[in-house]
Order: C-alpha cells, then sequence, then structure tokens
C-alpha cells in the first residue's frame, strides 16, 4: 500500500488472484440491482402469460385438456417463483436476463464465477430477503455489509458486481483539450522523470476529492520546479487581447503541470491508446468529510515527491549534466 | 530508474512497447475464447492464455508497485479481470451429478443433521397430535380455530365417494390439482427453509402453523366416524410418506441454516454460514424433490376409485421405501461426499 492507495469511499474491491496480483471490482448498487430485478420479474409475467396463452389451445380436448393446461400453468409458475433466477445464474454464469441488461454478474466474493449451488442457493433465500415487503430485509442486509450483500449473497458467499465499469478510465478525459508543449518553449531539459508524471497522474485522478484552489496550490511547487528544469517560461500576455493571459492565471501551475503530461506522460505509442472510452468519464461521487484529509495526504505524497526529484536533479547537475 | 531482474534498466515507455504486444494477443484471445463453449476450446489456445494471464499478473504487480499511472493500471487490471473470469470457473457438470445427489449425498446429508431434523419433527409432530386430539374430543373447539364452513368442507368432501370412476373429469381435476400441490406444498417447504434466515424462527412458524392446520382437520374428521374416516386415511396415507416427511426435512434445513447463525464454533460467523448453507441447501433440494413425487401420488394415485385395502398396502409399502431410504442410501457407497 503506497501512501495514495485508494481510501476506500466507493464500491470497489479488491480481490488478490492466486497468481498474487490484486484486482478492483465495482459492487453493484442497489438501484441498478432494482431496475435488473424490474426487467426480470416482468420477463416472468410475459413467460406465464405466454404459457397460458398456449393452454387455451388445451381447451377443445374436454375436461382433461383444461385441467391438464392449469396444472401445467401451476407448475411452470412455481418453477419460475423459485428457479427462474437460480437457472439463468448457473447456465448464463451468473446472470439473469435483467442482470446482463445492466452490466450485472453474480461472482463469488473471491472473484470467480458461481456454481450451480451459490446459483440456487442465493435465489431460495430471496424468499427472506423480500420480508416483510419489497426487500426490506434484504436492503437492510445491503447497507450491513461493505460488499452490498443480501442474506442470500451472505450465506453463499456471492456479491453482484457492475461490469461496465471496469471498462472506464478514471483520468482519461484529462488533458483531452490541452497543448502539449513544443520543444522551443523549453530550452533546457526536454524530459520528466517517470515517477514524477506518475505523481502528477496521482494528483489529477477524479477519485483525489481535491478542490481546484487547493490544487492549484499543491501543484505550485512542483510546476516551479519542473519550470526551472525544463526552461520554460509564460509568455507575456497578448497586448492586443490579454483577457485570456489574465483569466488563466489562477490557475497557472495546474494548466503547466497538465501540460507536462500530455507532451512526456502520452508518446504515441504509449498511454494513450490504453485509455478507452475516454470521453465518457464518470465524476466518481464526492464525500465531504473525506475531502480535507485527501487533500493533506495528496500534499504530503507530492511534496516528498518534490524532494526526490530535486536530489535527483542536482545529482544530475553534480554530474556535469548535459545541460546546454 | 527501476531495474528489471535481469538488471536492465526498464522505463515506462520501454516498458509498455516490450509488452504491448502480448496485452493485444490477450485481449483477442479472450475476447474470441468468450465466444465459444469451454469445452471446444483448443489446447494451444488455452496454454497460451494461461502464460499470457501469468505474465500479466506479473505486469500488474509492476506497475502497482512502480506507481506507473492510474491509467496503465486501470488498463492492465481490467485485462487480469478478464482473465480471471476466463480461467477460474467451476468444473463443468455432467448429469451424473443428479444421481450422486439422490444415491449418496443427500440421505447422507440428511443422517449427519438427524438433529435438526429430529428438532423440526417434534415443531411439527407435537402441535399436529394436540390438536389432533382436541379437535376429535371437541370438535367444536376445532370449528371455533379453524373455521367451521373449512372443516365441514373437507369433513364432507371425503364423506362420500371420491371418484366413481377414472373419467375425462377424473383425469382433468387430478391433473390442475397435482399442479396446485407442487406449486403450494413444495411453496411451503422451501419458504419453511428459507425462513430459517431468520434464526429459525420462521421455520420454527410455518412447521407450528402446518401441524396445527392439519391436525385439526385430522381430529375433525376422526370424529365424523367411520365412512369419512376411512376415505380420508385411504387418501393420505401413500402420498403422506413423501409430503410430511420432506416438509419436516426442509424445516430441518431451516434449522441448520440458523444454527449456522447462532453457533458458528470454532469457525468465524460468515465461514460457519457458508458451510452451513451448503449442507442445509442439499436438505431443501431433497425435500423438493420428494414434494414431486408427493405431488404425482396425491394427484393420481390417492384419489384412484380403487379399495381402501389396496391403498393401505401400498401407502405403507411407500412409508417403508422413504424410510428405508433415509436410513440406508448411500451407506458405504463410493460417490465423494460433496
Amino acid at each position: 500500500m503506497t501512501p495514495l492507495q485508494k481510501q476506500k469511499v466507493d464500491t470497489r474491491v479488491i480481490v488478490e488472484t492466486p497468481e498474487g496480483a490484486d484486482f478492483q471490482f465495482v459492487i453493484a448498487g442497489a438501484g441498478t440491482r432494482a431496475v435488473a430485478w424490474l426487467i426480470d420479474r416482468l420477463i416472468q409475467a410475459g413467460i406465464l402469460a405466454l404459457v397460458s396463452i398456449l393452454a387455451l389451445f388445451l381447451l377443445p380436448f374436454g375436461e382433461a385438456g383444461a385441467g391438464l393446461g392449469f396444472g401445467g400453468i401451476l407448475i411452470i409458475s412455481f418453477v419460475l417463483d423459485w428457479f427462474y433466477f437460480s437457472l439463468f445464474e448457473a447456465y448464463w454464469n451468473g446472470q439473469t436476463p435483467g442482470k446482463r441488461s445492466q452490466g450485472l454478474r453474480v461472482v463469488r466474493t473471491n472473484g470467480t464465477p458461481i456454481d450451480p449451488a451459490n446459483a440456487i442457493g442465493r435465489n431460495f433465500l430471496r424468499a427472506a430477503d423480500m420480508l416483510p415487503f419489497f426487500y426490506t430485509v434484504g436492503m437492510i442486509s445491503m447497507l450491513m455489509t461493505r460488499r452490498l450483500q443480501r442474506l442470500g449473497d451472505l450465506v453463499f458467499d456471492t456479491m453482484v458486481i457492475d461490469e461496465r465499469r471496469e471498462w472506464i478510465s478514471r483520468s482519461g478525459g484529462l488533458t483531452a483539450n490541452i497543448e502539449a508543449f513544443p520543444r522551443s518553449e523549453c530550452p533546457r531539459r526536454f524530459s520528466v522523470p517517470e515517477r514524477t508524471l506518475a505523481v502528477i497522474e496521482r494528483l489529477f485522478e477524479s477519485d483525489r476529492i481535491i478542490s481546484e484552489a487547493r490544487r492549484e496550490e499543491i501543484s505550485r511547487p512542483l510546476s516551479e520546479a519542473l519550470r526551472k528544469r525544463l526552461g520554460y517560461v509564460d509568455p507575456q500576455p497578448d497586448p492586443r487581447n490579454p483577457h485570456t493571459f489574465f483569466r488563466t492565471q489562477g490557475f497557472r501551475h495546474t494548466m503547466f503541470l497538465l501540460r507536462v503530461l500530455k507532451t512526456f506522460a502520452e508518446n504515441p505509442e504509449g498511454t494513450k491508446s490504453l485509455a478507452k472510452n475516454s470521453s465518457e468519464e464518470r465524476p466518481t461521487p464526492v464525500v465531504a468529510y473525506q475531502t480535507k484529509r485527501f487533500a493533506a495526504r495528496t500534499a504530503d505524497f507530492v511534496n516528498s515527491e518534490l524532494s526526490n526529484f530535486l536530489a535527483d536533479d542536482a545529482a544530475d547537475r553534480g554530474r556535469g549534466g548535459r545541460e546546454p | 530508474m527501476p531495474q528489471t531482474e535481469e538488471g536492465v534498466a526498464v522505463n515506462r515507455e520501454r516498458f509498455i512497447r516490450q509488452r504491448r504486444s502480448d496485452w493485444q494477443r490477450f485481449e483477442t484471445l479472450v475476447s474470441r475464447l468468450r465466444a465459444t463453449r469451454q469445452p471446444q476450446w483448443a489446447s494451444s489456445d488455452v496454454s497460451d492464455l494461461s502464460r499470457l494471464y501469468r505474465s500479466i499478473c506479473y505486469d500488474l504487480s509492476l506497475v502497482q508497485s512502480r506507481e506507473w499511472g492510474s491509467r496503465l493500471e486501470q488498463y492492465l487490471n481490467d485485462l487480469v479481470a478478464q482473465g480471471h473470469n476466463a480461467l477460474y470457473r467451476s468444473a463443468p457438470k455432467s448429469l451424473s451429478v443428479i444421481w450422486d445427489f439422490f444415491a449418496y449425498d443427500f440421505p447422507r446429508t440428511f443422517r449427519r443433521r438427524i438433529g435438526a431434523f429430529s428438532l423440526a419433527l417434534a415443531l411439527f409432530l407435537i402441535p399436529f397430535l394436540v390438536s389432533t386430539l382436541v379437535a376429535w374430543q371437541r370438535p367444536e373447539v376445532a370449528e371455533m380455530i379453524a373455521g367451521k364452513e373449512s372443516l365441514e368442507a373437507a369433513s364432507q368432501n371425503f364423506g362420500e365417494e371420491l371418484y366413481a370412476d377414472m373419467d375425462a373429469k377424473y383425469a382433468g381435476q387430478r391433473s390442475a390439482m397435482a399442479g396446485f400441490y407442487v406449486k403450494n406444498n413444495t411453496g411451503i417447504a422451501f419458504q419453511a427453509y428459507a425462513l430459517g434466515a431468520f434464526i429459525g424462527l420462521g421455520t420454527c412458524f410455518i412447521l407450528l402453523s402446518n401441524g396445527i392446520s392439519i391436525g385439526m382437520v385430522t381430529g375433525y374428521i376422526l370424529s365424523a366416524g367411520p365412512p369419512t374416516t376411512e376415505n380420508f386415511f385411504s387418501f393420505v396415507i401413500s402420498h403422506g410418506s413423501f409430503e410430511l416427511t420432506a416438509i419436516v426435512i426442509s424445516g430441518g434445513g431451516g434449522f441448520v441454516l440458523a444454527h449456522g447463525i447462532l453457533f458458528p464454533g470454532q469457525r468465524t460467523r460468515m465461514d460457519s454460514l457458508r458451510h452451513h448453507g451448503v449442507e442445509s441447501l442439499k436438505l431443501a433440494l431433497g425435500a423438493g424433490a420428494m414434494l414431486a413425487i408427493a405431488a404425482m401420488l396425491e394427484g393420481y394415485f390417492s384419489p384412484l376409485p380403487i379399495s381402501a385395502g389396496i391403498k393401505y398396502l401400498v401407502g405403507s409399502c411407500l412409508w417403508l421405501l422413504v424410510i428405508s431410504y433415509l436410513s440406508f442410501a448411500g451407506r458405504g457407497g463410493t460417490a465423494s461426499e460433496g
């Protein structure tokens, strides 16, 4: 755990694979699950209606036919009640039609796919979760568990994950409208160490819940050190239209770091092509009481990195570096 | 500058350049394999998949430890997640699982959990016997508790011959009733199981209330005298073997679940829940299958217009069958306990 490893204020859980790597799942919220459930209920109703219509064709066969049709409808409705969810989840690897439409999947809490016993068990316990009405028991249970599990999930060791969220890059849209530095604007060195770039990325990650002004403040020392290294000097205001210059002064350090990121972190074969769906960046919900702590921790981290950076830089120059 | 094990300096760009082709191969491989069913995967694909997966796990750890940016980490995280889902899944199961379950697993679990079954039996049988006795000796009390109309209707039902012969009316009504028994009785049994999650209280309630209401009807009919009584007992004896036993077993499953919640013993409460959860589910599923058999018997055999003697004979045999199945099936077998 590094100092900035995410403090969990959202619904991610980390699963460790047998290979020793950690990866994250996003737990599905009650709202999405309710929508999926509603869709499944509608499908169940549809199937029952269809079966009832088919049963009408048995009517011409007299009383025997009518009885058979009626008994059949009752059996189908029993199967739908108790096995609709579990059969789908067992054969579709943790998904029902409703869950599939919402991008949800049931997995075990260690991240592995469920087996039929998990599927049947967690859905049998719906009978307990849905009491006394509208899944009240299940809802209370979800509020009390980190993985938002209802009773059926708890007993059978499963959780519902939101798979669509996995594909959204959280800092992808960061440098969308930022200009890179031309080489001519940086008369001294034209490189920034990897670790420093990573620090800047961290600083701008959308789950660092920091106000713009505070971020500018944190950025200043690093920005000034980098300016020195690159030999970059802010251009003077354009006398014909000084307005733009003064408007951006308040965030000059933040803007500078973003441009550094754009110039040095996004080489054409690098991360640029890796950031999928960069336009779809989703804001992470802000939790107010966390804000101060995040800002303080981020500032600490950036400052410690800054001293590393200055030391490295000094060492470079001491060796009679490659300065022009 | 970070060093790899071979001592070659690797920076972020060089790392990405070197590894990207593997990542892309992995992505296409996973999406291709996802489209086909697992048994049809080529063996070369599988070995490629596991090799690439392991190396990407290593890449992810590297990126996480070097702080090489969250986007790269996120990307590799997604690759690992996909590979994980493709590689690790429960082994495909064949139909022999079903045979193993009924031949070995279910009766063995039943015997292992005989304590929970006994508790459920007591909670069903005692109120049943008491209310039978009450209704038999004092039908007016039963009328007060269970409602006069429904008891009289039940009694009248068994007062006359059920069916004179097997015609279309018989077939139609019996099919409808068989469907009703599946939905209603099995539903009650599964509910008795699931409500065990409320530390067994829900299970208690369902067992008690069913014991009382069934006892009321039995006692009331006993008080009505010979023709009704004989019709009634010859009707219920056959399917009762499966039906009553299964409802009590299912209630026992509910108590196993409650046991897992209340008395975790040496396990953590979560572990205990998982362990007892699977055990209890086996009981409920076995009971469900028994109730399906019971519904067919109750639908088609029990009301047959044949002499009461034959029904008593068959019914006794069925009771013997159920009891010996639960006590002896799966002893000394070869299938593994699951």
